[in-house]
C-alpha cells in the first residue's frame, strides 16, 4: 500500500512539475477544454432547472367540462352517470375519475389561487359554471389520444354541456419537447466530450513528444510501463478536472444576468422562477465526469503514443 | 551470468549485425568488447539489456532467456544492469542528484532513501560537491561520471558500458576507467566496449568483434 501510495504521488508531482514548466499552455489548453464543456453544462443546468417543474404537472389526459349557467343543480349531477357511460364506451376507461365542481365551489377556489378575492366580491354574482373534470388514464399511444379527442366531441353533444376542453394535450407537448432537448443535450454533451477528449489526447501527444528522451531513459533504467504512464494519466485527468472547474464557474457566473432577464419574463406570467445553479452533488458529478474525459483522452493518447516508443 | 549461444541479429536482409556469436562472461569478470564502428559491439550490450533480442541464437543474462522474456519482465531484468551510454543520455532538465535518484524512484524507494543513495554514488565518482549542479554545467567527462553514478546507484549485478570514453580526453577517460574498475573489484561485473587502445592494453580479457562476427575470446 505504501509502495502503491508512493508510485501515485511521485506520478502526481511529476505530473504537476511538468505543468507548472508550461503554464501558459496549461492554461490555454483549460481554458478549450472549458469552452466546450460550458454548452453542455448550461443545458444540464436549464433542464436541472425545468425538470421539477414538468414533473409536476399532470401528462395525464384531463377534460374540463363546463356545463350551461343555467343548468339546474340536480341536472347537473344526474350528468355524471351519462359521462361515465360515455367515458366506458369511447376510451374504455374503467379507472377514470370524474369530479364535480359545484360553482360555489369553483369561486372559492379561484379566490384563493388568483389572489383577486377583492375583485371576484365586487362581481355580485358568480360568473363560473358548474363543471366537471374527468382524469384519464395516460395517453398509451397515438390511437389513444385520439380516442381522447373523440371523447371530447361526444360529451359536447350532451344536454347541459356548454364546453369541453382538453387540458392537458399542452402538458404533453411539453414532455415531448423536454425529451427532444434532452435528448438533443445528450447529443451534444458526446460530440462536446469527443472534443474534449480530442484536445487532451493532443494535449499528452505533446507532451510524450517533449519528454521522449526521459521516457526512454527511464525504461532503460527499470521503469515499468504503469510508472511511465502514470503522470501523463494525471496530466490528462487534472486537465479535464480544472476544465471542469471553470466551466462550472463560467455557468455560475452566467445565470447571474440570465436571471435578472427571466425575472422580467417571468413576472409577465406572476411567477418567481429563477434559475438556480445545480446542486453541489450534481457539479460533483460533472467535475468527476470532465477528470474522467480527461484520462480517457490521456490514456488513449499514451496507449498510441508510449507505444511507438517501445 | 551473461551467456551468448550462437546468436546471430539481422535487422533486414542486408544488414546483419552479428553472426553466429557465442561467449560466456562469468560473474565478477571485468571484459571488454573490441572491434571497430559497425562491429556490432553496441548490438551486442543492447542484447543483453533486453533492448534489441537476437534473430537467433540464445542470450542467457542472469539465467533468463532474452528471446524469450516477457515484455512485463524487461524493466526489472534492466534494474540488475547499470547502463552507461557514450552519449551521458542525463536529463537536462533536472540536477544531477535527481539523474541519479531516478533509477532508485522508478523501483518504488522513498525520495530521502533515493537521496542518500544517490548522494554516496556521486560521493563514489568525486561528484558530491556538484550535485545540485544542471547536467550542462559539467564537463563531458563529469558527465560520464553523473552516468556512473546513475549506473551503479541500484547495486547493479552487471554493468555495461558502450564507448564511455569515445568523446574524453585522456585524463577524464582515465578517471571513468579508475571508476568502473572500482565497481569491478567490488564484485561487479562489467562488460565495457570501446576503441581506446591504452583501456585495451590493460585489459584483462577482450572480446574482438568484425563484421558482426567473433574474432578472438581471449
Amino acid at each position: 500500500m505504501t509502495l502503491w501510495f508512493r508510485q501515485h504521488r511521485y506520478a502526481l508531482a511529476a505530473a504537476l512539475v511538468h505543468l507548472r514548466r508550461s503554464p501558459g499552455g496549461f492554461l490555454f489548453n483549460i481554458l478549450v477544454v472549458a469552452i466546450a464543456l460550458a454548452l453542455p453544462f448550461t443545458g444540464v443546468t436549464l433542464l436541472d432547472n425545468v425538470r421539477p417543474m414538468s414533473e409536476q404537472l399532470s401528462v395525464d389526459p384531463e377534460l374540463s367540462v363546463f356545463l350551461k349557467q343555467d343548468t339546474p343543480r340536480e341536472q347537473a349531477e344526474a350528468l355524471a352517470v351519462s359521462l361515465r357511460q360515455t367515458v366506458r364506451q369511447t376510451v374504455h376507461d374503467p379507472q377514470a375519475k370524474i369530479v364535480f365542481t359545484p360553482r360555489e365551489k369553483a369561486l372559492e377556489q379561484l379566490k384563493d389561487k388568483s389572489g383577486l378575492a377583492d375583485v371576484l366580491t365586487t362581481l355580485g354574482e358568480n360568473p363560473l359554471p358548474d363543471s366537471y373534470v374527468l382524469k384519464l388514464d395516460a395517453f398509451r399511444n397515438a390511437q389513444a389520444g385520439g380516442d381522447v379527442d373523440q371523447l371530447a366531441a361526444q360529451i359536447r353533444a350532451l344536454p347541459g354541456v356548454d364546453t369541453v376542453q382538453v387540458d392537458s394535450a399542452w402538458v404533453k407537448r411539453l414532455a415531448a419537447l423536454l425529451n427532444v432537448l434532452r435528448l438533443a443535450l445528450l447529443l451534444l454533451a458526446a460530440t462536446l466530450g469527443t472534443v474534449v477528449v480530442a484536445v487532451i489526447f493532443n494535449t499528452i501527444r505533446l507532451q510524450v513528444m517533449t519528454q521522449r528522451e526521459e521516457i526512454l531513459v527511464s525504461k532503460l533504467i527499470g521503469a515499468t510501463d504503469s510508472f511511465i504512464h502514470r503522470p501523463f494519466y494525471y496530466t490528462g485527468a487534472l486537465l479535464g478536472l480544472c476544465a471542469g472547474g471553470v466551466a462550472l464557474g463560467a455557468v455560475s457566473l452566467a445565470l447571474r444576468p440570465l436571471n435578472v432577464a427571466i425575472a422580467e419574463f417571468a413576472r409577465l406570467y406572476a411567477s418567481e422562477f429563477q434559475l438556480a445553479p445545480l446542486p453541489p452533488l450534481a457539479m460533483a458529478g460533472l467535475l468527476a465526469l470532465s477528470a474522467g474525459l480527461g484520462l480517457i483522452g490521456a490514456l488513449l493518447s499514451v496507449q498510441r503514443h508510449l507505444s511507438r516508443l517501445n | 551470468m551473461i551467456e551468448f549461444r550462437n546468436v546471430s541479429k539481422q535487422y533486414t536482409p542486408d544488414a546483419t549485425a552479428l553472426r553466429d556469436v557465442s561467449f560466456t562472461v562469468a560473474k565478477g569478470e571485468l571484459v571488454f568488447l573490441a572491434g571497430p564502428s559497425g562491429a556490432g559491439k553496441s548490438t551486442l550490450l543492447k542484447m543483453i539489456a533486453a533492448v534489441e533480442r537476437p534473430s537467433a541464437g540464445q542470450v542467457i543474462v542472469n539465467g533468463q532467456d532474452i528471446a524469450r522474456i516477457k515484455p512485463a519482465a524487461v524493466p526489472f531484468l534492466r534494474r540488475n544492469l547499470g547502463l552507461i551510454f557514450q552519449q551521458q543520455r542525463l536529463l537536462t532538465d533536472r540536477s544531477i542528484l535527481a539523474n541519479v535518484m531516478l533509477p532508485l524512484l522508478v523501483t518504488g524507494a522513498s525520495r530521502a532513501q533515493a537521496e542518500q543513495r544517490a548522494r554516496a554514488a556521486l560521493d563514489k565518482v568525486g561528484l558530491l560537491e556538484r550535485a545540485d549542479a544542471q547536467p550542462l554545467a559539467l564537463s563531458g567527462g563529469e558527465q560520464q561520471r553523473v552516468s556512473i553514478a546513475r549506473a551503479i546507484v541500484n547495486r547493479p549485478q552487471v554493468i555495461l558500458a558502450d564507448e564511455p570514453t569515445a568523446n574524453l580526453d585522456r585524463a577524464s577517460a582515465n578517471k571513468v576507467l579508475d571508476a568502473l574498475k572500482a565497481f569491478h573489484s567490488v564484485g561487479v561485473t562489467c562488460l565495457i566496449s570501446s576503441h581506446d587502445e591504452q583501456m585495451l592494453d590493460a585489459a584483462a580479457r577482450v572480446i574482438h568483434l568484425k563484421h558482426g562476427q567473433l574474432e578472438v575470446a581471449a
